[in-house]
């Protein structure tokens, strides 16, 4: 019969989940995608460059050098960024206050 | 990020539709220019043409504004025998601009640019949405 035969393949399949066949720890380099410390680094590169794509947009724009359509895209894409990275940071900061305030 | 992509490609409508308008405001501002030379064409009314551009970078379609085609119809001619222009006849040739299509043109413009607006402050809305889930 096919249905219990897919559902013994199912239940392996489970089990195979709960126990890892690679007993290997769990450090922060064998991370799969990366550690969190890496990743806020590349996130907050990005973010700077994305602003100062918006300061030099508005430079140039005072200079009558940049189109305006251009300096608009370049200062909301630098303000959501902003924005974005002191959410994050508020985040972190919250995090570690909680952290710091457990009773020992 | 896709909402950077996306704001991109509205800014590329908008900068198309300014170049559109640049297009008819010639138009309109030489609706009655005659042929500098004696005997020569009038001004030639001109189309804008905009044409879709496949940006790599962005992996989007933009929109860029392509090289204005010169209007091909007949000159309108007018009897003006006092005219330093006209012709043996008494003819002056005045340019192939008509006011009311240059004028509708315009408002299409207008429209496609403030639908580009729309697309750009509802993408950074949906953005501003997103990232106040973080400050929760």
């Amino acid at each position: 019969m096919a249905i219990p035969a897919a559902a013994a393949a199912a239940y392996r399949a489970a089990a195979q989940m709960a126990t890892p066949a690679t007993s290997a720890a769990i450090t922060p380099a064998n991370i799969p995608g990366g550690n969190f410390s890496d990743f806020l680094s590349g996130a907050i590169k990005d973010s700077i460059s994305t602003i100062r794509q918006g300061e030099t947009a508005a430079t140039q724009q005072v200079q009558g050098k940049a189109n305006l359509v251009d300096v608009v895209q370049s200062v909301n894409a630098a303000e959501i960024t902003l924005d974005t990275v002191v959410a994050v940071r508020d985040k972190v900061v919250a995090a570690y206050q909680s952290i710091m305030n457990m009773p020992i | 990020m896709d909402f950077n992509k996306s704001m991109a490609v509205a800014a590329s409508g908008m900068r198309a539709q300014t170049e559109r308008m640049k297009i008819i405001a010639e138009n309109i501002a030489n609706a009655n220019s005659t042929s500098p030379t004696k005997g020569g064409d009038p001004y030639r009314r001109k189309i804008a043409t905009l044409a879709p551009s496949f940006d790599r970078e962005l992996d989007a379609t933009l929109v860029n504004s392509g090289k204005a085609i010169p209007d091909k119809s007949e000159f309108k001619s007018q009897y003006d025998p006092g005219n330093p222009n006209a012709d043996k006849q008494g003819y002056v040739k005045l340019p192939n601009v008509d006011s009311l299509v240059e004028i509708m043109d315009m408002r299409e413009a207008q429209r496609s640019y403030e639908a580009d607006l729309s697309v750009m402050d509802s993408t950074k809305q949906m953005l501003a949405k997103t990232v106040d889930l973080l400050n929760k």
